[in-house]
Order: structure tokens, then C-alpha cells, then sequence
């Protein structure tokens, strides 16, 4: 709807031809395959987060068949998956997207004993819990709608049933984004995005689901509000938040709102903006301009998402065996650490090693002080060498979620008063 | 008239001049912008000069296609401007009488040029979505946009015929022309230079429109659709090269059509005829 | 078949069908959809035929409703009143004061040309130069007009209707010219003979006889300025709302019905409002 376009690769690679030569002598039927799968085209879409072109290069390189990729913004990707499932045959989606999408049946259960790498995803997306002792976050838990009763089930079940909905592929913990050069003092809560001490140069992003979360991360911090469960509010709940917000937004407390996270980069690049809810690529990107941010842990902790890859209904035959060979490369590595280089995390992060430096991997997994310069995947410099990451080290970054972005049970309620808060 | 200039000519000059000065200004700063070095944002100050992101234009992006979308733009254009053309002279000559029901098609021209465009994608939206057809540009956005062309053709049109001189007509028809051989060798001929007014209304107004191809285009964008795309996803001046660029290529579609109005006249006031003059 | 052609009646409508045709689905049929979607309800994902007035109840219980159509009568008066008075004097100044007919395509021909280039683009470029550290805010600075950067130049009203008056101002022009240059120039000749002052001229001969070309280019400015709903979100960063950024909203969430319910009454809004201005020109005689 907003963003939407495609790329289409019609390089034929050696590295085909020749896996097909060696298929050929070994196996005879596989030759079939590999001859046919190059005529496949698999249409994906979801958010610029991980929509990447890049990855549909290396699709074509490395599998042969062809990748369609299509970007669009939360909301859109949401309609697009509920209402046009004949468009697509790979969503890229959020949890919480799914949790809403499932119901549809427009995404078919995907078969784990068919996933290569099923046994070292995460705990995070299997049984919740990070590590056996961790407790597990408010808000839409990935695990809590990972998986189905079985195929052609709609539902979601609680324990590892065999049968993913969706296969995580990308996930992170978000906090408040700051400029440390015009705020000048340490920043800990999020109570601080309301200071009135930045009034004019603070900023909520625009999407309901998620700005909601955030502000509810404020309100608690605030002491102003004691939530049950921050990711399914009462309407009371839901009415407060908003008032505070609202209360906020006509003292002028708010710059802007942003939608998609590059409108994030140019408010705090140009300034505009000293404080607010940002993504980890957003303070990359500013990062990379020699822009100063920092992406401040909060000692209230962090709100998080996860991303996978579901399978359209409509897939089946050959285009489904394409897309579960795409799933397992996903899940291989290549992609994980050009994520992880980005600022997320991949699934399996132990495959992603491989694809990444020593001290990459010190810096972006271990928490490590990089030992040399950091650079992003198009080169540019991140850090420089004695560098720590913000939040530290993944156990430490996805051991403090506070909170999963979720959907509530009052969701419809939450968006009507989401949109009256943006208009008043 | 040449008598000297009233004193309130050089106030109005000023203020004239302001006026283009606010018209081109921010054009002008983000054809600047365009040039800014290869770390420089979307907002000054300028990090050093260089053609880079003209250069960048041309390389893929992270997100998006940009030259699929011009082609499309530049496709749905034609398309537009040759049925615009075609719908508008035949609506227009349809006008010159009344007929029943001309003043309810009226009144729904008018309508087409006043309803908000958000409606229009709404409602062409739900129709397709509703019946199961699949949104397209060529498609929904394609009627879409002939919602907005066409009152404008056709208003070109009524302005073109109420200057027009009948005698022309009476005159062919005097000298035995059937009905279809008055308009097409007298009436077309007279309203050509016209025609280009209509066809470059049609392509432009196509080649800009947003709001209601948004949620009619489909999977795949137009070149405006993909400029707001990238207003929200790209964080690199590069969007403004391609602003320089698409305002450069519309001094240049407006170039061929001034020239072929301009070559119109010549060979027209060579055969001695004025007749439709001055009227673009 | 000469006698048929004879017929006034079927030949207009034989010339007027493709143009009936295209108003028809892609005017008509959309705008009846919306008006029965209007009472459908929503899931969060889905539509469903129903007859229910949920959706109207919601959209004028809500406080803010009257508050975000007041804003959008705000902008669309504000824009007006600044269009008309620039796109007046432009006018002005070009039929009556710019004695070259060549100087005065070209020069009108200069106005008309940033209309040629995308809006969204002339739009966003106004960021760079309103922001807090942008051109505006570092030249008056460098002059020492001011000491601290203005906030109100950017993301505030004042940026939504500076981008209005810059996107819409022509529409104003081009008519109120088109009228100007038919004035017969005798008539000016004829003020000025029986002793009256320019201002005198002005006042009694130029503005009534421009009157036709006021409304048109009223038309499309006001109903431009009242369906618009990108201006807003950009210049206004997203922290104002008219009408159409509710509808817009509306539709990134699914809630259809909810879009229609206010598309519905926007459109009414609108055809109230072109209706009282038509009634005082009839455009198809004054083009």
C-alpha cells in the first residue's frame, strides 16, 4: 500500500549450475529439482527491516530460485497478510502480527523435523525462556504464538508441538534512543521521555501497537500507573495511558511522531529530537553519519519484538520445497550475521558465528569491547576499537525484556483512543 | 497604452518576485542538497560536494526500485493522456448540445474534480477488494486517476469550444460534408494546438498523482507512490537527487510539448489560418 | 442511420458514454460502496456486510471529531484567505501591469512550472530549510535577528499552511488570470475617463468582473486544502490532524467501515460547501 516494490533477479549463477552437476551424478531426482527451482519465484514481503535486497541476491546466488521482495510499514504489512493472501508466498512478520494474522488461515503450519537447525533456535521462541531459570516477559511472548496444533490448525498451543506458525528469523531488545552530546547528564529511566526538561525535543513513534507499549514502559516507570499486564491493558488502563500522553502532547512536550524507523534517524540526526522511542538500525544509521547516540538501557528494562517467516496458504508442490530450503539458508547463517552486524539478533545465533569476525562477534553478541573497527554491512565505520556495545551482551540485553510487543484483548479500543491521542 | 508605468508597478513587481523567489525556493534547496557529500544527511549543513548520490541513484537500493516505478509512472502516463484525450474531445463535442441528462453528467464532472482523492482510493479499493479482483496500476489506478484527468480535459475542452466559431462548421456542412468529415477535417484540425493543452494535463496530472493511486496501484508502485515510500525509508539525499532529477524531467516533458505547440503554430500560421490560437 | 444521427439526444450520449462510463465505476459505484461500507462492521483484520450505525455513533460521540473538523475548516479558510490575496495581486499584476504579451507568458509560464513537479517533493523540501538548525533558523541567527533557533517554523501549524499556500497558490492564479485577460480593456479606459482612481478601478470594475475566476480557483483550493491528508502528516509531524489523516489512519488499521462512516461525512462537508460557492458562478460559461 505505502511502500511497495520489487526486485527481480534473473542472474543465473555457476554456483547453480554447478550444484546441479554434482545433484545430477549423485541423485538423479534431485536434478529435476534443481533444474526446475530456478524458474521459482517466491513473493516476500514485510517491514525495510529485514526486506533487504541484499537477501535476495544471495537467494539467487546460493539457491537459484528468485526472491521478490516487497517493503512496506507495520500496518501495511498487517493488512497485506489479512486481506491479500493470494499476493504473497513468504510473510516476513511480527509476532504480534501473527497473533492477528493466524486466525485468518492465511499462513499454513510449518513442519520442524523439515527445519535443519530446529534444535539450536533460541530458547526465547521455543519454550520462552532464555535460559531455564528466566522468567518470561509481559506482552505477546513469541513462544506463546510460535506454535499450532498441527497442520491446518488455527489455533495456538502452548508446548513445542512440532507444527511453527511462524519461524523466527529476527528479534531485538528496544529501549529510548538519546544524543548524548545535547542531553549532557546520564539518562536511566524511562520516566525522562516525558521530563519536561526536553520539552519541544522529545518523540513517540506512531504505531499503535508498539507506541503503546512504550508509553505504558513511561506511565510504570512514572509510578502513575500499576499495570496488571502491560501487554493486554485493561480499557482503564488503556484510558489513563492515553491521558497521560495526551496531557503530555498539548504542553509541547513532543517534537513529532514517527512512523518508519528512518523518519527516527533524520529527527535525531537533524536534531530535532534529543530523546525518543528508536530501533537499534535507526541509531546505526545516525551512528554512521559520526552523529553521537546512544541506545540507553533503562533500568526498567527493555521492550522487544521477534520477527519470522511464515508460509502463505496457497504454497504447496515445488514452491513449497523452495521455500523451506529458503527457510533453512535463512536459519544457516549467512543472513544472521548480516543482521547481527545491523544491531538484532538471529535465531540461531551459534550458525552466525561462522559468518562473522571475532570481533564482531565480541562486539554485537559478547558485549565485548570491539578490538578493532566495527563497520556496518555497507562498510561504513559503527565503532572503533575499546568500544562497548550499549546494553552489553546478549544475555544481558534479552535477559532484561520487560516487555514483548503485544496485541490486547481491547485492541480495537486501544487504536480508537491510539488515533484520538495523535489527533487531539 | 504606453504611457509611463503607475507607481503601484514596482511594489507589485516585488512582491511578484517574492512570490517566485517562495515558489522555487525550496526547490532550489534541495537541488542543493542533492550535491552534498557522501555522509551528508537530509538537512544542512552541508557535508562537503560531490555527485554522489546521483551516482547512488543508479545503484540498487537497499529497499525499493525506483526505475520500475518510473517506468510504470511513465506508462500509466501515456495511458492516461491518450484516453484523456480521446474521452475529453468526445465529451466536449457531446456538450455543445444539450441532451437529456447532460446537467446530472455535469454536475458528476464536477463532482469527480472536487470529491477528495482519498475517497476515490478508498472506494475503488473496497470495490476490487470486495469482488476479488486484484488491485493493479494499470488496472484500478488506471480509472482511478481518469477520475481526475478527465474533468480537467473536459473543462479544457468547454473553454476550447465556447471560443469556437461555428461559421467554420455551417460553412463545411454548406459544401456537403457529412457530420463525421466536418469534425474530422474541419473541428479536430482547428482544436489540435488544444489537444497538446489536454494530453499535457493528462500526463502530468497522471505522472503526480498520489493520493488516489495509494491504495488502487497494487503490489507494485508508482514513481510518486515510491517517493513516499522513500520519504519514510531512506535516510540519504538520494531522494533528493531524484527530486532534482523528476523536476528536471518535467522541465523536459514540458519542453517537447511547448516545442510541438511552438512548431503547431508555425506551420499553422503558414497556411494562414488562426483559428484555436492561444489557447494551451 | 441520418435520421438517428439527426437525433440530439443519442449522439451526445454516444459522445458522452466512455466519459459516463468512467464516472460511472469509477466515481459513482466507489462512492455508493462507501456509503455502504459506512454501516459494515470490522474485525481487526476483516470487513463484514452488516447494517449498523456503530461507526457514525463513535465518529460523533467523539470529542475530537468536532475538534479535527474544526482544524480542517481552520486550515482550509486560513489557506484560502492567503491564496486569494497572493494569487490575486500575482494576477493582478501580470494582466495589468506586464505590457509585453510575450513577458507575460513567460512570465506566467515561470509561475505555473513548479505545479509541473512532484508534490510531495516540493513538500518535504521545505524540512530542511523550517528545521530547528536549518536554513531559516541559521541565516536569521548569523543576522542576529534572533538568538534562539524558532520552534514554531517547522512541525506546527504554521509549516502546514506554508506548504498549502505554496502547493495551491496557483490554482488561484491561473483562473483569476484566465478572467483578467478577458476584461474588455475598454472598460478600465472608460473608469479612468469618467475620473476614477485605481483604487476606485480596482474595487468597482477588476474585482467584480473577476468574481467567476475568485471562484474557481476557491473551488479547488478549499476542496484541495479539505481532502488533503500528506501535507498535514509531514509538515505537522504527525502531531495534527484533519479529516483526512482520521480516514488515512483508519485505513492503515483495517478499520474500513470506520474510514467510510467519515468519508461520508467529509463528502457531504465538501458538496455543501462547492454547492454554495457554485451558486454564485456558473463555470461552464465563464471558462
Amino acid at each position: 500500500m505505502t511502500q511497495a516494490t520489487k526486485t527481480g533477479l534473473s542472474r543465473r549463477t555457476l554456483l547453480t549450475g554447478a550444484a546441479a552437476g554434482v545433484a545430477a551424478s549423485a541423485f538423479p531426482a534431485p536434478m529435476i529439482w534443481a533444474q526446475n527451482i530456478k524458474d521459482i519465484t517466491l513473493r516476500q514481503f514485510g517491514t525495510g527491516v529485514s526486506n533487504l535486497n541484499e537477501v535476495a541476491q544471495k537467494v539467487k546466488e546460493e539457491l537459484g530460485f528468485t526472491l521478490e521482495m516487497t517493503a512496506l510499514d507495520s500496518d501495511a504489512v498487517t493488512q497485506r497478510a489479512a486481506t491479500q493472501p493470494k499476493s504473497f508466498d513468504i510473510a516476513d512478520i511480527e509476532y504480534w502480527i501473527c497473533k492477528k494474522i493466524w486466525p485468518t488461515g492465511n499462513l499454513q503450519a510449518m513442519d520442524t523435523s523439515k527445519i535443519a537447525n530446529y534444535d539450536k533456535i533460541v530458547g526465547i521462541f521455543r519454550s520462552g525462556k532464555l535460559t531455564p531459570e528466566s522468567t518470561i516477559a509481559q506482552g505477546t511472548a513469541p513462544h506463546s504464538v510460535g506454535f499450532t496444533s498441527g497442520p491446518g490448525g488455527k489455533d495456538f498451543v502452548a508446548e513445542e508441538s512440532g507444527w511453527m506458525t511462524l519461524i523466527p528469523t529476527i528479534y531485538n531488545a528496544d529501549t529510548l534512543g538519546i544524543r548524548p552530546d545535547l542531553i549532557g547528564r546520564p539518562i536511566e529511566s524511562w520516566t525522562e521521555l516525558l521530563n519536561p526538561e526536553f520539552k519541544g525535543k522529545a518523540s513517540i513513534l506512531d504505531i499503535s501497537s508498539i507506541g503503546i507499549m512504550d508509553a505504558a514502559m513511561v506511565c510504570e516507570a512514572m509510578g502513575e500507573i500499576a499495570y496488571g499486564d502491560k501487554g493486554n491493558m485493561t480499557r482503564e488502563e488503556i484510558d489513563k495511558t492515553m491521558a497521560i500522553f495526551t496531557e503530555a502532547k498539548k504542553a509541547g512536550q513532543f517534537r513529532a511522531f514517527w512512523k518508519t524507523f528512518d523518519e527516527s534517524v533524520n529527527l535525531m540526526a537533524s536534531g530535532e529530537v534529543v530523546i525518543q522511542s528508536m530501533w537499534s538500525p535507526a541509531i546505526t544509521a545516525v551512528k554512521s553519519r559520526g552523529i553521537p547516540c546512544v541506545y540507553q538501557p533503562l533500568k526498567e528494562g527493555y521492550r522487544s519484538w521477534g520477527g519470522g517467516i511464515g508460509l502463505s496458504a496457497n504454497l504447496s508442490g515445488l514452491a513449497l520445497d523452495a521455500a523451506y530450503e529458503y527457510i533453512n539458508w535463512y536459519l544457516s547463517g549467512w543472513v544472521g550475521g548480516f543482521l547481527m552486524r545491523q544491531g538484532y539478533y538471529s535465531a540461531v545465533p551459534e550458525t552466525s558465528k561462522d559468518f562473522m569476525s571475532e570481533n564482531e562477534w565480541g562486539y554485537w553478541f559478547e558485549g565485548k569491547p570491539a578490538t578493532d573497527t566495527i563497520t556496518n554491512p555497507q562498510g561504513q565505520p559503527m565503532a572503533q576499537a575499546g568500544d562497548v556495545r550499549d546494553g552489553g551482551s546478549f544475555h544481558d540485553r534479552m535477559g532484561a525484556v520487560a516487555c514483548w510487543n503485544a496485541v490486547m484483548d481491547e485492541n480495537q479500543y486501544m487504536v480508537r483512543k491510539w488515533n484520538e491521542f495523535i489527533a487531539a | 497604452m504606453d504611457r509611463r508605468r503607475p507607481r503601484s508597478f514596482y511594489p507589485l513587481a516585488a512582491f511578484f518576485a517574492l512570490f517566485l523567489l517562495f515558489l522555487y525556493g525550496p526547490t532550489l534547496t534541495i537541488a542543493i542538497l542533492s550535491f552534498q557529500g557522501p555522509t551528508g544527511g537530509l538537512t544542512f549543513p552541508m557535508r562537503g560536494v560531490s555527485l554522489h548520490w546521483f551516482h547512488d541513484l543508479f545503484q540498487q537500493q537497499a529497499v525499493g526500485d525506483i526505475w520500475g516505478s518510473f517506468r510504470r509512472s511513465f506508462a500509466l502516463g501515456l495511458m492516461v493522456m491518450v484516453t484523456t484525450v480521446v474521452v475529453s474531445v468526445m465529451g466536449g463535442l457531446a456538450f455543445r448540445k444539450r441532451f437529456a441528462g447532460s446537467g446530472v453528467l455535469f454536475y458528476l464532472v464536477v463532482t469527480a474534480l472536487v470529491i477528495p482523492s482519498i475517497l476515490i482510493s478508498l472506494g475503488v479499493g473496497l470495490i476490487f477488494n470486495q469482488t476479488g479482483l486484484d488491485v493493479h496500476w494499470s488496472t484500478s489506478g488506471f480509472g482511478a486517476q481518469l477520475t481526475w484527468t478527465l474533468p480537467f480535459g473536459l473543462l479544457i475542452m468547454f473553454a476550447v469550444f465556447n471560443r469556437f466559431d461555428k461559421s467554420y462548421e455551417e460553412a463545411a456542412r454548406d459544401l456537403g460534408a457529412s457530420p463525421w468529415q466536418t469534425i474530422a477535417h474541419v473541428v479536430l484540425p482547428i482544436i489540435a494546438p488544444s489537444l497538446i493543452g489536454v494530453a499535457l494535463f493528462g500526463f502530468t496530472l497522471s505522472y503526480d498523482e498520489f493520493a488516489r493511486t495509494l491504495l488502487t496501484a497494487g503490489s507494485r508502485n508508482t514513481l510518486p507512490l515510491e517517493i513516499y515510500g522513500m520519504t519514510t525509508n531512506v535516510t540519504t539525499p538520494v531522494i533528493f537527487a531524484l527530486g532534482t532529477l523528476t523536476t528536471l524531467f518535467s522541465f523536459l516533458v514540458i519542453g517537447v510539448f511547448l516545442t510541438t505547440v511552438w512548431a503547431l503554430n508555425r506551420r499553422r500560421a503558414r497556411a494562414g489560418s488562426d483559428a484555436g490560437k492561444g489557447m494551451v | 442511420m441520418a435520421a438517428l444521427l439527426k437525433n440530439r439526444h443519442l449522439t451526445g450520449w454516444l459522445l458522452a458514454s466512455p466519459l459516463a462510463a468512467v464516472l460511472a465505476f469509477f466515481l459513482v459505484l466507489p462512492i455508493l460502496m462507501i456509503v455502504v461500507v459506512s454501516f459494515w462492521g470490522a474485525t481487526e483484520f476483516s470487513i463484514y456486510p452488516a447494517f449498523q450505525f456503530d461507526n457514525y455513533h463513535f465518529l460523533l460521540t467523539s470529542p475530537v471529531t468536532l475538534q479535527v473538523f474544526l482544524n480542517t475548516f481552520k486550515y482550509a479558510l486560513v489557506t484560502w484567505a492567503l491564496t486569494l490575496g497572493i494569487g490575486f495581486t500575482v494576477a493582478y499584476f501580470l494582466a495589468f501591469h506586464v505590457r509585453s504579451q510575450t513577458w507575460q507568458i513567460a512570465l506566467f509560464l515561470l509561475c505555473t512550472i513548479p505545479f509541473w513537479t512532484s508534490n510531495i517533493i516540493r513538500m518535504i523540501s521545505w524540512i530542511p530549510f523550517l528545521g530547528r538548525n536549518g536554513l531559516a533558523n541559521s541565516t536569521l541567527i548569523s543576522w542576529e535577528v534572533i538568538d534562539e533557533p524558532l520552534e514554531w517554523l517547522l512541525f506546527s501549524d504554521f509549516s502546514v499552511i506554508l506548504a498549502f499556500v505554496h502547493l495551491y497558490t496557483l490554482f488561484m492564479v491561473v483562473p483569476i488570470f484566465n478572467t483578467m485577460m478577458r476584461i474588455d480593456r475598454s472598460l478600465i479606459e472608460a473608469a479612468n475617463d469618467a475620473g476614477a482612481t485605481g483604487f476606485q478601478i480596482l474595487t468597482n470594475v477588476i474585482i467584480p468582473l473577476c468574481k467567476p475566476g475568485i471562484m474557481i480557483g476557491s473551488i479547488f483550493v478549499v476542496t484541495l486544502v479539505m481532502g488533503d491528508f500528506i501535507t498535514v502528516r509531514f509538515m505537522s509531524g504527525s502531531q495534527s490532524a484533519n479529516v483526512g489523516r482520521l480516514i488515512s489512519n483508519d485505513i492503515a488499521l483495517l478499520q474500513y467501515p470506520s474510514a467510510a462512516a467519515t468519508a461520508v461525512i467529509l463528502l457531504v462537508t465538501v458538496l455543501m460547501v462547492i454547492g454554495t460557492l457554485l451558486r454564485f458562478v456558473d463555470i461552464r460559461k465563464e471558462l
